[in-house]
């Protein structure tokens, strides 16, 4: 890719003092500097703290005006209700999020058990038209998906896939492969071919080279990857809520925002819920921090 | 970037995979335009309830969210097992938004994981001409006691071509049967502005105007204003029907210059102009929820909400006006809407209809649930479980009088009810005109513009059928 | 991104090659088909679930074709672009989207990359501090629509009430045309300033050190060294973001799904938000088709504008 970048964003070694701050004057500055990154900071993560906030108050207090920033009585009720309906056993809401489980993991799955090979494939051979067609795979990513909807909607028809965790899972995956090819193929570029090379003079296939020597060392890259693609698929909304309607199949997020739309919003059901739902996706992504700027740039940036 | 050029290459002989592909295209292609042929006239229901089988069966519904949902299924799973043992009821619900597009989506796809789908009175049309519903005329006649019913109620959740008010058309086919009746009633605080409920719309508002201006921080009025489902239509429409109004003339199949009249334009002018002022400022995407939520929180003088969605009102964790039901009732009233030059109100509620994509086996179980629902005794056993019943004499049994302080108002509004196209075009129609209603109330547009916009957009949707490209613009 | 963005659909991914054989025949015949076995699988199933349905929806485009009425679909050639291009509600839309896309990835990049500068200076809690900042971009787009939406109400959200505690009056947030766009914009900002922050910093932390202690020798001035040597690095870093951004952008519709649903009015009517109306509220399936198409082509032709600009930059 045209543009690397030599250092990590979070890992990086802290860099020694700016040559300012020894200025004079250089600490008041700093100091702003500070004052400024705080106030920036408080007002990114306001609506996630009020989101907890709201998620274990009750819901009278939900309303109050002025709003109660400390002086509320906390219940848990909500993240009771996640799970458990109203009369008992299992919410609708918890059956969504096992759908999201399933519907997320296979599609990953899938996508990266044909994305992967397909990226060490476009690395190490020389494929006529590669660029054009590593490009036309990226392509398909940009698609407004309210356009693909209707015909994805037209073919499922067809052949039975409207409203099955399958058809979700087929769509998913296909909008994640090219995202693994393009991820997965930097990461094999930076694994030497002469690693295969030498396995295939001790007398290796070229399958058993990339399956005994490269993989292992692109497992680090293939989980960064799947859990970006876990993320997708985990959030994805809106094939979700056109190609679904039934509550065995639907997923976690048109089950959120179902819960608007009755005859009253439980806030703090929302609030519970959504609370619920991010928390695997911010866990995952702290744990692959390192390759976030080649994951969210569907590896066109790379570190 | 890695080209080890001298170890690959490929060649796959590239006439060979161009033919597959196409191949595969043209297949697929034509493979779609078979189920095309599909007749446009919706298949009919057997006059007698076919032999019911004896296995388990699931027989599904689908609604959208909200309470009478998860009533009907504790309810049918309550009663109607005790009748027949095997089968268990499902109730599949989408969000209110989704609920019309996740319906057709299936009819579209030929292919349906319910069996009853409930729709909207105004979805009939379309779900009939599409053949997406059974025809169920005959099965009626011989399954129904028709006379039990207010003629316009069987007409409304079940006839097309509609019968917009009154009367039931005999010769008109039917093709679902009353599920859950509903109309809006309208709310007021008896311990702000007094038990007696105004009499006529003119009045209402003054009232609240009053009531807004002695109880700083409450608002005068509280209505559905949002642009999505029907809401800020419905709103319209009823004002529309109270002024003497017409939404259109179906014989001619007009709107422009019937909607837009002089009386039209007074409708808008009021809710515009006289009734918006008083509402609570950012009111404008409200809908049922936020209506709810004002009046629980007692910032409402009077609201209007539909009967099925009021119950939540009566929650005391969901309340500010009192820690027990008892005390919630004391500060709110329930009446039917006040009249103007008119006394309509809008037809609310739904029908229960056949999936025509459902197993014979399926549609011979709905068939058999719904004749079943349809009984006195079951309609009032359903009318003590919080649903709105159809049945004259369910309507008018203590059991459902006695359910809810807003059933009344239910029984004492049926004569008064009026409904919206239930054309195939419905879906636009209901959009065109919701955006725009929705727009004048915010300051959008100016409501005489917002007016003749409905007026010529709906025009231009009824009178498209014969356009080349572009419809749905 | 440096290459044209290719997406003729008329041939996707022949695996083929123009070099003439090499020796060794037995091993590179494994390895052929080993790339054949080993890229086809994904080929197939993109030329499936995205290709196909991309030809079929370019097919439909040139019909009246409607998913729910049935009936054998009828050319009409032209006449759905020629509508969709001509129909002043698509204008509409068209500038609502633009005013959108410009206004919010602007307002991003702005922010985005004032936080990067900021927490690049900083020699503790980098890491803390980007984690933290990251949190909204990676919250579902459902979530965040309506936790939004319940924050800005007028009435009971709690931006209003600390408004209201200050001495401000009420806004109507989503209910006032341009409030409406504007919150639309504010909500998107939230969310994504963290990706161009991201990238930012990325760029800005791989600046080499001693650039800058070079530039300290020469005594130059901090705006100086901004600009001739922070800024040029991390130049083409940010315009990919916010290439990546402004696609992005162009395609929502969850977000104005949830928080607006359009209104108020159709003022917050997104193109990506007409075709769905076009698409399931008539089931006008045809000119549906052809919206989306154009949709697309105007990403492919804007994206390959930008890159050339791009790729000129970067030679000069």
């Amino acid at each position: 890719m045209a543009v690397s970048v030599d250092e990590a964003v979070a890992t990086g070694p802290a860099r020694d003092r700016t040559p300012s701050a020894r200025r004079l004057g250089g600490r008041g500055r700093s100091v702003l500097e500070v004052v400024l990154l705080t106030v920036l900071a408080v007002v990114m993560l306001f609506p996630v703290l009020w989101m907890i906030e709201t998620s274990i108050k009750e819901n009278r207090d939900v309303y109050a005006i002025p709003a109660k920033f400390f002086n509320f009585t906390v219940t848990m009720d909500h993240f009771k209700d996640v799970f458990v309906a109203p009369g008992g056993g299992r919410s609708a809401l918890s059956v969504a999020f096992l759908n999201s489980v399933l519907v997320a993991g296979v599609s990953t799955a899938l996508a990266t058990v044909l994305g992967v090979p397909a990226a060490w494939a476009y690395s190490r051979f020389s494929v006529k038209a590669k660029k054009d067609q590593l490009f036309f795979i990226l392509s398909t990513r940009f698609m407004p998906p309210v356009v693909v909807v209707i015909p994805i909607f037209l073919m499922y028809r067809q052949v039975g896939l409207i409203d099955s965790k399958l058809g979700l899972i087929l769509i998913y995956a296909a909008f994640n492969v090219p995202f693994t090819i393009w991820m997965m193929k930097g990461f094999v570029d930076e694994v030497p071919a002469e690693y295969e090379d030498a396995a295939m003079l001790d007398g290796y296939t070229r399958m058993q080279a990339f399956w005994r020597f490269t993989l292992p060392l692109l497992l680090p890259g293939i989980a960064a990857t799947a859990v970006f693609a876990l993320i997708f698929s985990w959030n994805e909304f809106v094939f979700a809520i056109f190609l679904t309607s039934s509550d065995g199949v639907r997923t976690a997020p048109p089950a959120i925002a179902g819960l608007i739309g009755g005859t009253t919003v439980d806030w703090g059901l929302v609030a519970a819920a959504s609370l619920v739902f991010a928390l695997p996706v911010l866990i995952f992504a702290y744990l692959v921090r390192k390759h976030l700027v080649a994951g969210v740039t569907l590896g066109a940036v790379r570190r | 970037m890695r080209y080890p050029k001298r170890i690959g290459r490929l060649s796959v002989p590239r006439r060979t995979a161009h033919l597959a592909t196409a191949a595969l295209l043209v297949a697929a292609m034509a493979a779609c335009g078979q189920d095309d042929g599909a007749n446009s006239s919706a298949p009919k229901a057997p006059a007698t309830i076919p032999e019911l089988t004896k296995d388990p069966l699931t027989l599904s519904f689908i609604w959208f969210d909200w309470p009478p949902a998860h009533a009907l299924e504790t309810f049918a799973n309550a009663e109607y097992t005790k009748e027949r043992p095997n089968v268990t009821i499902k109730v599949n619900t989408v969000p209110n938004a989704n609920w019309h597009d996740a319906m057709f989506t299936q009819f579209a796809a030929h292919k349906t994981d319910f069996d009853i789908p409930v729709l909207d009175s105004q979805h009939i049309g379309e779900a009939v001409t599409n053949g997406n519903i059974l025809d169920i005329t005959d099965f009626v006649k011989k399954n129904i006691d028709v006379k039990a019913y207010n003629p316009y109620l069987l007409a409304a959740y079940g006839q097309f071509p509609q019968a917009e008010t009154g009367k039931r058309d005999e010769n008109a086919s039917l093709y679902g049967l009353p599920l859950l009746g509903d109309t809006w009633t309208m709310i007021y605080r008896k311990d702000l502005i007094g038990d007696t409920p105004p009499k006529t719309w003119d009045e209402m508002i003054s009232v609240a105007e009053k009531c807004q201006a002695d109880n700083p921080g409450v608002s005068g009025l509280a209505f559905h204003q949002a642009n999505g489902s029907d809401a800020a239509a419905v709103t319209y429409n009823t004002v529309n029907g109270l002024y003497g109004g017409n939404l259109w003339d179906a014989k001619a199949r007009k709107i422009e210059g019937v909607i837009n009249d002089a009386a039209g334009q007074e409708a808008m002018d009021i809710l515009v102009n006289k009734m918006k002022p008083l509402t609570a400022k950012g009111s404008g995407n409200w809908f049922i929820d936020e209506v709810n939520a004002a009046v629980a929180q007692g910032k409402a003088c009077i609201a209007f909400n539909w009967i099925a969605a009021s119950g939540a009102l009566l929650d005391p964790k969901q309340s500010t006006l009192g820690s027990t039901k008892e005390e919630i009732l004391d500060k709110l009233g329930f009446a039917p809407l006040p009249s103007q030059k008119t006394n309509l109100v809008p037809l609310g509620g739904m029908g229960m209809h056949v999936s025509a994509y459902s197993s014979k086996e399926k549609q011979a179980e709905a068939l058999n649930f719904m004749k079943w629902f349809e009984q006195a005794d079951i309609q009032k056993k359903w009318a003590a479980a919080g649903g709105v019943p159809a049945r004259t004499d369910a309507l008018e049994s203590p059991e459902f009088l006695n359910a809810g302080p807003f059933n009344k108002v239910y029984t004492e509004s049926v004569p008064r009810m009026r409904d919206m196209w239930n054309v195939p075009e419905y879906a636009r129609l209901i959009d065109i005109e919701n955006t725009n209603v929705n727009a004048a109330l915010n300051g959008a547009k100016a409501p005489k513009d917002a007016l003749n916009d409905i007026a010529k957009e709906q025009q231009s949707v009824l009178d498209s059928s014969g356009r080349k490209g572009g419809g749905g613009l | 991104m440096s290459d044209p963005v290719s997406l003729t659909t008329d041939r996707p991914g022949q695996v083929a090659s123009t070099t003439p054989p090499a020796p060794g025949r037995s091993r590179h015949l494994s390895d052929r088909w080993l790339a054949v076995l080993f890229i086809s699988p994904a080929l197939l199933l993109l030329l499936a679930m995205s290709v196909f349905p991309l030809l079929w929806a370019l097919y439909l485009s040139f019909t009246d074709y409607s998913a729910t009425r049935g009936g054998p679909a009828t050319f009409v050639w032209f006449g759905n672009y020629t509508a969709i291009l001509a129909s002043a509600q698509v204008h509409l839309r068209a500038l609502t989207t633009l005013i959108y896309v410009v206004g919010a990835v602007a307002l991003q990049t702005v922010l985005g990359f004032s936080i990067a500068y900021l927490i690049s200076r900083r020699t503790h809690g980098r890491g803390l501090l980007t984690t933290l900042f990251l949190v909204p971009m990676m919250l579902s787009p459902v979530v965040v629509g309506l936790f939004w939406r319940f924050m800005l109400d007028a009435q009971f959200g709690v931006i209003n009430s600390m408004l209201g505690s200050l001495g401000l009056g009420q806004v109507e947030w989503l209910t006032r045309q341009q409030t409406a766009l504007f919150s639309l914009i504010v909500v998107d900002t939230w969310q994504w300033t963290p990706f161009i922050m991201l990238i930012a910093l990325a760029g800005l932390t791989a600046v080499p050190k001693y650039l800058y202690e070079a530039a300290s020798i020469d005594r130059a001035s901090e705006w100086f060294r901004f600009r001739t040597i922070t800024l040029p690095l991390v130049w083409p870093l940010l315009l990919i973001a916010v290439l990546f951004r402004a696609i992005e952008a162009f395609r929502l519709f969850d977000l104005v799904y949830i928080l607006t649903s359009g209104g108020p009015g159709v003022s917050t009517e997104t193109l990506s938000f007409h075709v769905y109306k076009v698409a399931f509220l008539g089931f006008n399936t045809g000119t549906a088709s052809a919206y989306g198409i154009l949709m697309v082509l105007i990403v492919i032709v804007l994206t390959q504008l930008y890159l050339r600009y791009l790729n000129k930059l970067k030679e000069d």
